[in-house]
């Protein structure tokens, strides 16, 4: 077996015998980069198709089989919002839409979305591919575990979707799981439904801690030399930051889900209080279901910025290189992200101002809700002045950042009415919600996932995606998502609740019947040209133009690998050696608009480069 | 896996020098293996877990209707016509905490690459946690056969048994996992698969003897976290 | 070009939507119009800055999209603008939390002189009871409801007794009078929800929670169930009908109280005992 293994390489250090060129101000060593402290990783090359392609341990392989197998969920989750809008914007139309299905597919489509698609998109897909080359390393650093760990999401996936075929149907409790109702007779689903997917969210939760572990262990101890905290790409610093609040969230979900699987199948009472169900009172008692949503929402709210946090970093990314100029205020990036992540801690409760909870804590989850405003309003001001004298290149990868900018700002303005907590009062529970938190977790972290896609494909695959059809894609989607959510929180003010499989007959509801339509007509287009990207995709595997080494003129590692796409293995011989971190973009008396993180000082002493 | 060398890093004096060398490139923590950053970080996220289910049974505790049972009474021993309260929770945690010593000598011997002693030590550490694990099995049983189920309990509040089987369960399985890796380890040092590097059939990784300190960590958790469940459920 | 003209049409249509929407709030008809008034607040400011955030972007794209000889600013960072824009957002969101906060301390704060309603809900529908002449509900619990106790009303319970009883899904109240709702469910999360108040809280089974308004306009009110509860939930309506005061009294005349009913069902089981004698 020993052959499978690429013999130890060792690494020599720099020395200043590298420099040349002349100038002024080049000392003999301004090049020096300490010698490397972490030997060379040990890695496992597989030979055989299984090992090389199915289970494979290798980061970016992985990181696509990751982004398949959610995109896959993912067009299962649009599948079943088509369906739901079908009913909400024209009731009837189709027969087989009876209340018990329009509630499992409202569970299925929210759950999928936020845990199945996105956050394995983020974490699994782009945290796999991204990490290890962004920051120089080898690979992931247990690459057995990463394995282990998508082939733990693939099963996890596979219970979710068997529960579509078991006795009663998928659960039907809405995606948050509120007991008693989940596992009550009432609901669809009670039985085997909430059964499969609690656990089928520990599968994934397990799964996840074990390539959460990677990305962690890959960030700190696992970087190239010279890459230090403060040069790293703000993707990585997204999904680090990300993959810290999963490993400490995540718990609280785990042990929800364990806690109500004991209540449903052995008949504890954790969160089951007395109850009187047709005439008869059931054999539980003295549970208590408030506790449960605690759970869920400490699990919940950092949920939200396990998506949002790799969505901002990315995007911070995309937009420095295709508007050459350096994200503007790094620093002030970097501690938003982590800021941001620490407060989400200490803000769940503010999903449950009308719970029935003790009211007086509605004072302090307000309070710290609003203040998590400020340091995510900073990024946003410092995207747009990112933006401000760039150069900026309008193609479609800028796209996406700019549909991003304008519907994270809409969606994280609605969001400060709902915080607030006396303003949450008569907006709650109603599609001012859903139009809240579709447009800033749902659309705002989809255009970044399509930007990201435009952006890195020519790497992961070595060809350009279309940009006549990545235009159309993108202004479909664009034009069609804001027209769908933004119409969407004037129900809301009416005071439509959500969750309603009729609109019913109240007169002030009945006004919306014709914005239903619309909305579901938006809703349909919107979801269809979503496969564009995917005829897209498909085209250009084969007939796309080569993309060739670093077409995007980008300073980040990731595009300088020695071979594009790259192999196993990411540097070839000799790992890269970092100098600076990565946006010295249009850096005065550089002769190309870019300067690369590996390009060593003496190369560029007549610059003006202002950071390393 | 990796070899861990700081040659060339200087350590910075003062808080600003500590977040010089958090922030400084490569490693974050200096000199620290993968595989015990990562058992670290990992016990931090079931801290988080155990946090939870102990939360979980104070507000299940503090908000039940019916009277909560005294624990003394209900984990009480009937022995030589002499009720002790706690005796048998009292052996399980002197067993537990004596094999978080013995672990530790393991480590120790370990790293002398003492290859004997070393595989002994572990071995009467995995004998430790199969010693608690079939006392709780015996503890699980008196209770089941005096008719305290998950969903009710003769004594008091049905949440009793509840919390009581699902905390002491998920601890004792935490317990077997580990009893299992220490057999698997024990066997691996006698064989000699630390001082060769032999591959791990699973991970394709080279053995080392690092591997006995990360069961350690794992195992020194898993006992204080039995402190704390302890002093939850049966000195409260 | 196209680019930025399109943006600005979709901040410009957004803009357009607001003023001329046909959608809009139901007339408040409770005290909370605080609540309508901060939301109104929020809704400039953060319009305000929404407005500002996408034309200033969309400026960025007509005036500094790709030249190939244009070189862009180099500028790492602007600490002095970094903390004016930090300062500036904290002061705005401040001026956002203060306002909600002094209006939920009315929310939570219960007047005195509210009279209290147990609302009790179930799978899916809706019940009321209102206390006595002597001002005061009777405790209760779920196991002692059956159909000879419909709000399982404790019966050692002397409070009880006069507990005025609304085995029907629509409540009249009395205009100008502050209401504390009493939220109880048999079964699931439930929500007792009229839009026009605005105010809302989940009945939570095993425990009783409250909120609290003052209605001030006369009329009829559609009851809406606003927390998930199963199958029926879209259909578990009830009704309000606000009345002055002298409407409300008479309309509280005719109502069943707990020993009313109590003492029918005795006449009932008296008769159905001289049949089985008989």
């Amino acid at each position: 077996m020993s052959e499978d293994f690429s013999d130890n390489k060792t690494i020599q250090a720099q020395s200043s015998e590298t420099i040349s060129g002349g100038g002024s101000g080049i000392t003999p060593d301004m090049d020096y980069v300490r010698p490397a402290e972490v030997g060379e990783q040990d890695l496992y090359h597989g030979h055989s198709f299984i090992t090389k392609w199915i289970f494979c341990q290798d980061a970016k392989v992985i990181g696509v089989q990751y982004f398949l197998l959610a995109t896959f969920t993912g067009i299962i989750g649009l599948i079943l919002s088509w369906l739901m809008r079908l009913q909400l914007g024209f009731p009837g139309l189709a027969p087989f839409m009876t209340a018990e299905h329009y509630y499992q597919f409202v569970t299925m489509h929210g759950m999928i979305m936020v845990v199945y698609f996105l956050t394995a998109l983020f974490l699994g897909g782009f945290g796999n591919y991204l990490i290890p080359l962004m920051v120089g390393a080898r690979d992931m650093v247990f690459p057995y575990l990463n394995m282990v760990s998508f082939w733990s999401f693939f099963v996890a996936v596979a219970v979710l979707l068997a529960s579509f075929f078991v006795p009663g149907g998928p659960t039907g409790s809405g995606w948050t799981l509120y007991p008693p109702q989940a596992i009550l007779e009432g609901t669809p689903g009670s039985g085997w439904g909430i059964m499969l997917m609690c656990i089928s969210l520990i599968l994934f939760v397990a799964g996840f801690t074990m390539g959460g572990l990677n990305y962690l262990i890959t960030v700190l101890q696992a970087r190239t030399r010279g890459m230090t905290l403060m040069r790293m790409p703000l993707t990585v610093w997204g999904i680090f930051t990300a993959t810290v609040l999963a490993m400490l969230a995540f718990p609280a979900l785990l042990v929800g889900a364990l806690m109500m699987s004991l209540d449903n199948v052995l008949g504890t009472s954790f969160f089951m209080p007395t109850i009187l169900k047709a005439g008869e009172v059931l054999e539980y008692g003295g549970g208590s279901p408030i506790l449960f949503q605690h759970l869920f929402w400490f699990f919940g709210h950092p949920e939200v910025y396990i998506v949002a946090l790799p969505a901002f970093g990315i995007i911070s990314d995309l937009i420095s290189v295709h508007a050459r100029k350096n994200i503007f205020g790094y620093r002030m990036m970097v501690w938003a992200i982590v800021g941001i992540g620490a407060l989400s801690f200490f803000v769940w409760a503010h999903h449950m101002y009308v719970s029935g909870m003790n009211p007086w804590f509605g004072f302090f989850f307000a309070t710290t809700t609003l203040i998590i405003a400020v340091p995510t309003a900073m990024k946003v001001y410092n995207w747009i002045l990112t933006l401000w004298r760039g150069n900026i290149r309008l193609n479609t990868v800028m796209l996406w950042c700019l549909g991003f900018i304008v519907t994270f700002v809409n969606g994280g303005i609605t969001g400060i009415f709902l915080g607030n907590v006396s303003v949450d009062v008569p907006l709650s529970d109603t599609y001012f919600v859903i139009a809240h938190f579709h447009m800033v977790m749902g659309i705002a972290p989809l255009m970044v996932i399509m930007g990201a896609v435009y952006h890195w494909f020519p790497l992961v695959a070595g060809r350009f995606l279309d940009e006549k059809l990545g235009k159309w894609h993108f202004w479909l989607t664009f034009l069609g998502a804001y027209s769908i959510y933004f119409p969407m929180h004037y129900l809301g003010f009416i005071g439509v609740p959500r969750r309603y499989f009729e609109m019913y007959d109240s007169p002030y509801v009945a006004s919306a019947v014709g914005m239903n339509e619309f909305i579901s007509l938006a809703a349909f287009i919107v979801g269809a040209a979503q496969f564009i990207l995917i005829y897209n995709i498909i085209k250009t595997l084969k007939t796309g133009k080569p993309a060739g080494h670093n077409p995007w003129q980008a300073c980040s590692l990731e595009w300088l690998t020695p071979t594009v796409p790259p192999e196993h293995g990411n540097w070839g011989d000799r790992l890269p050696t970092v100098h600076r971190w990565a946006y010295d973009y249009s850096v005065p008396g550089a002769k190309e608009d870019f300067i690369t993180q590996t390009t060593p000082p003496s190369e560029v002493a007549h610059t003006k480069v202002e950071k390393t | 896996m990796s070899d861990i060398k700081i040659e060339g890093y200087e350590f910075k004096p003062g808080f600003k020098g500590m977040a010089k060398d958090t922030g400084s490139d490569q490693t974050m923590f200096k000199g620290v293996h993968w595989g015990k950053a990562m058992m670290w970080i990992f016990l931090l996220s079931d801290t988080f877990i155990f946090s939870c289910f102990l939360i979980s049974y104070m507000k299940g505790r503090g908000s039940t209707i019916i009277d909560w049972p005294n624990p003394s009474e209900v984990f009480g021993l009937h022995v030589f016509g002499v009720d002790v309260p706690l005796l048998l929770i009292a052996i399980m945690t002197f067993v537990l905490i004596t094999s978080s010593g013995t672990m530790a000598l393991a480590v120790k011997y370990g790293y002398e690459k003492n290859k004997k002693m070393c595989g002994w030590l572990i071995l009467a550490t995995a004998i430790g946690g199969l010693t608690f694990v079939g006392m709780q099995a015996f503890e699980w049983g008196k209770l089941i056969h005096e008719g305290v189920r998950p969903w009710e309990n003769p004594f008091g509040a049905p949440q009793f048994g509840s919390f009581f089987f699902m905390i002491t369960g998920f601890h004792g399985t935490h317990v077997s996992i580990g009893v299992i890796f220490l057999f698997i380890y024990a066997y691996k040092t006698f064989a000699g698969h630390y001082d060769e590097g032999k591959r791990g059939w699973f991970t394709t990784m080279k053995g080392d003897y690092v591997e006995i300190e990360i069961l350690g960590l794992y195992w020194h958790f898993v006992d204080l976290v039995w402190v704390f469940i302890f002093a939850f459920f049966y000195l409260w | 070009m196209h680019v930025g003209i399109i943006f600005f049409l979709v901040i410009l249509g957004s803009v357009l939507f607001h003023i001329f929407t046909p959608w809009y709030w139901t007339d408040v008809a409770s005290n909370w119009g605080g609540m309508d008034d901060t939301i109104t607040l929020t809704f400039w400011i953060g319009g305000g800055v929404f407005i500002a955030v996408c034309l200033f972007m969309v400026y960025c794209v007509f005036k500094f999209s790709y030249k190939k000889d244009r070189k862009a600013e180099y500028k790492p960072e602007d600490k002095k603008l970094e903390k004016i824009l930090t300062w500036a957002t904290t002061l705005g969101v401040a001026a956002l939390l203060a306002p909600g906060l002094i209006i939920w301390n009315q929310y939570v704060n219960v007047p005195k002189n509210a009279i209290e309603i147990d609302v009790m809900a179930w799978q899916w529908g809706w019940q009321y009871r209102l206390p006595g002449e002597d001002g005061k509900l009777g405790t209760t619990k779920v196991v002692n409801i059956n159909d000879n106790n419909p709000f399982g009303i404790n019966l050692d319970d002397p409070f009880g007794n006069d507990d005025v009883m609304i085995q029907s899904d629509v409540i009249n109240l009395e205009n100008n009078r502050p209401v504390k709702i009493l939220l109880r469910s048999v079964d699931v999360l439930h929500n007792w929800y009229v839009p026009q108040f605005r105010a809302k809280m989940d009945a939570v089974p095993g425990i009783v929670t409250y909120y609290w308004f003052e209605p001030n306009k006369t009329g009829e009110f559609e009851v809406l169930c606003a927390e998930y509860c199963g199958v029926g939930h879209y259909a578990m309506r009830g009704g309000v009908e606000v009345q002055d005061k002298q409407d409300y009294d008479n309309w509280l005349q005719q109502q069943e109280t707990f020993s009313d009913l109590i003492a029918k069902q005795k006449i009932l089981e008296n008769e159905k005992t001289k049949l089985a004698k008989k």
